[in-house]
């Protein structure tokens, strides 16, 4: 009886061990958009982290990009987020500003401090995250766009692209027209189009370009610089279909068209990823030197030099996560991040990291010059609480002047209405 | 002594009835009427979908900024349009292409069949097949070309505001024309047939057989179709969704429940979006509730 009862004991104590164990295990879940070479790289990566942290468990769940925002955000509200994602920066701000992020745990990713963390990275990668002096998330990659060209189609057209390319907004307007090939109304090749859905990034720099903001400094009035906006809206009336009919946001988005080089899309607007995917998409084109990348242009009157907005995506965590979640969450992220030169050879994405961007191999990427000298002429995104809301009320007015043939004061009035009408609810 | 309880076969029959509709009633307290509820109740708070701050009670607040909102005026006026726009064509499309299938002495399921597939089909599926088709390159402009003799004619299905509402309207009744043509033919097969062969005898054709005898009797069954079809429409989302994402203008097509989903996901106003959804919601109550009055009063019985 003695011995049973002893045996009783040791089994018991055993077992509380054992779940002691099993309790200790960190299982930290990871939410990221689909991209299949990152995907194979971060799994290998997790796996390393796996194995120098035995009681942590990752899962990686994938999500369609474009559902991304809305899976967070719903997950957020119901406060059931993941401890560690990823969205664009566009995006993350609100987390940042309604406190649902944590600050980066310097100590856990081996910095002393947030000035020590910046040291390591491009001027300004940080100021998107910033708040109260602290940094809120680790950059996954920044990146802008610039002008991919297609040099057969130019060439098809008697233009010499290396000599023609355009330098200003007129000009492209004017090559386009050389280069579209039109059935009657219908457009069979474009030479350029927009990016139409993303107004903040690469549409409120030609307003830049010529003085106008989307809300002045104070954060109080909408629209400064009516003529800016007037000008930008009357040159947007031009390219559509009731101006020159150069394009319209209803022909399929030029980026992914212009990969394929069937004679459809002379020139689209796009980021140095597209290098990646046209790699993969059509490797006889990537191959046959029969592209090129140019700077975003400016208006020939423009009183600012500004290029396309970079944006980025930054890795987060969830600030209702526990606190040992949180801090394997930013040891994860930052064991991942220390691979950039894989992340740029696979994915071609950048993260801007100081000992990267000064290293030969990076430099020796195609047209690297270019989309590094756009980031420097260029900022950061607009970035807003309500910034979605103002870049659907920027569509909306494009979009009227464009297909709906609304002259370029009464679409500047409505927008000013709308956002003013946010700012003051504000 | 030990009293057994007897129950009635009646009450054996109740207490088997809650048994098998209890789980449906948790299934629907839980993810319909709890939803419900909690939209009425964030109806009179400003809350943000992020914030961690409880919602702030502001009474009718979202309410009385709604019916001062010009975007909500546009949304309910793009909502009518495509409502009364697709339900008539719908009504009108599923009682001809139902007396035509019950017309044919062969193949009536195989019709059945091909018009019901849309229904089946994705709303996503659907939208994004007609997005290739309103492409200016695409089927639609080249139809109309080749119909009107003409060449290279856009007719900017996506992008001029009358032709994007017509095209949001034909996805719609492609979609669900054979749905409600299903629901006519179960209609008019319910006619007895010797009301036919009676009206036959009496020297009526078949087209007056149709306009003194099918169409009367079937009153039930149109207004059933229509007020089905009615709040079908007003439920509408994917088509508009899918078509502004597509570079369409969101403008002409921005009906209320698309208007419910950007306030709510993308402007984070879950209260605005909640007062909306109410409004939606008090709008297909009344259509439910003529449906039902006007079913009993119409209610045909064959002795």
């Amino acid at each position: 009886m003695k011995r049973l009862s002893c045996l009783l004991v040791l089994a018991l104590v055993m077992s509380l061990s054992l779940g002691a164990h099993a309790a200790k295990v960190i299982e930290i879940t990871y939410w990221t958009h689909t991209d299949d070479n990152r995907t194979a790289i971060e799994n290998k990566y997790i796996a390393e982290f796996e194995k120098m942290y035995p009681d942590v468990k990752v899962k990686r769940v994938v999500n369609e990009a474009s559902k991304m925002g809305d899976l967070v955000l719903t997950a957020f509200s119901a406060n059931r987020g993941p401890d560690l994602f990823n969205l664009p920066i566009e995006q993350e701000y609100g987390y940042i500003m309604q406190n649902r992020v944590s600050p980066v745990d310097y100590a856990a990713i081996g910095y002393k401090n947030a000035d020590a963390l910046k040291a390591d990275y491009m001027k300004g990668t940080f100021e998107a995250v910033t708040k109260g002096g602290k940094i809120y998330g680790l950059p996954l990659e920044l990146t802008n766009w610039c002008i991919y060209i297609n040099k057969k189609i130019f060439r098809s057209a008697g233009l010499d692209p290396e000599k023609d390319y355009p330098r200003t907004w007129e000009q492209m307007a004017d090559i386009s027209e050389k280069l579209v090939i039109r059935n009657g109304d219908i457009i069979m090749r474009r030479g350029f189009d927009f990016r139409y859905p993303y107004y903040l990034v690469s549409l409120l720099p030609m307003v830049e370009q010529l003085g106008g903001q989307l809300i002045s400094d104070d954060g109080k009035k909408a629209i400064v610089n009516d003529q800016a906006w007037l000008k930008v809206l009357k040159f947007m009336k031009e390219w559509g279909p009731h101006g020159r009919n150069l394009g319209s946001p209803t022909y399929p988005a030029p980026r992914k068209i212009w990969n394929k080089d069937n004679n459809d899309m002379a020139m689209c607007l796009s980021g140095f990823y597209q290098q990646g995917r046209l790699r993969i998409d059509n490797p006889a084109f990537f191959d046959s030197k029969e592209w090129m990348v140019v700077p975003f242009p400016k208006f020939k009157d423009a009183v600012k030099d500004v290029a396309c907005s970079y944006y980025g995506h930054f890795l987060m965590v969830n600030a209702q996560s526990s606190k040992d979640k949180q801090e394997m969450a930013w040891k994860l992220a930052q064991y991942m991040l220390s691979h950039p030169m894989e992340y740029l050879e696979v994915v071609n994405i950048i993260i801007p990291r100081k000992d990267m961007l000064s290293s030969k191999e990076f430099k020796a990427n195609p047209y690297m010059d270019v989309f590094m000298g756009d980031m420097d002429r260029g900022h950061s995104v607009f970035l807003h609480e309500n910034g979605y809301q103002f870049e659907r009320f920027i569509g909306d007015a494009v979009q009227a002047v464009m297909l709906s043939n609304v002259s370029e004061q009464q679409a500047l009035a409505t927008l000013r209405q709308r956002i003013q009408e946010v700012l003051d609810e504000q | 002594m030990r009293r057994t309880k007897r129950f009635s076969m009646e009450q054996k029959k109740a207490r088997w009835g809650w048994i098998f509709v209890t789980p449906s009633l948790v299934f629907f307290a839980v993810f319909s009427f709890y939803p419900i509820f909690n939209a009425f109740y964030l109806s009179f708070f400003r809350k943000n979908l992020l914030s961690l701050k409880p919602p702030a009670f502001i009474g009718f607040g979202n309410y009385t900024y709604l019916f001062s909102s010009p975007l909500f005026k546009e949304s309910v006026v793009n909502t009518a349009i495509f409502t009364f726009g697709t339900f008539v064509p719908l009504l009108v499309l599923s009682l001809i292409l139902a007396a035509f299938i019950m017309s044919r002495k062969r193949f009536q399921k195989f019709y059945q069949m091909v018009l019901y597939s849309p229904a089946a089909l994705s709303s996503v599926v659907a939208a994004m097949i007609w997005l290739l088709i309103f492409d200016p390159r695409g089927l639609a402009n080249q139809g109309l070309n080749l119909l009107f003799s003409t060449s290279g004619v856009n007719y900017h299905w996506l992008s001029n505001d009358t032709m994007l509402r017509l095209s949001t309207i034909i996805v719609y009744v492609w979609k669900y024309v054979g749905y409600f043509t299903v629901i006519f033919v179960a209609g008019i097969g319910a006619i007895p047939n010797t009301l036919h062969e009676a009206a036959l005898i009496d020297g009526a054709d078949r087209w007056q057989d149709f306009w003194h005898i099918t169409f009367p009797l079937l009153k039930p069954t149109t207004l059933l179709v229509s007020v089905m079809a009615m709040i079908q429409c007003l439920k509408t989302f994917s088509t508009q969704y899918l078509f502004t994402t597509a570079g369409a203008p969101r403008q002409p097509i921005n009906v209320l429940t698309l208007n419910i989903y950007y306030t709510a996901i993308k402007d984070h106003s879950i209260g605005r979006a909640s007062a909306m959804s109410v409004l939606l919601f008090l709008v297909m109550l009344v259509f439910t509730w003529l449906q039902l009055r006007l079913s009993r009063t119409e209610e045909v019985t064959y002795m």
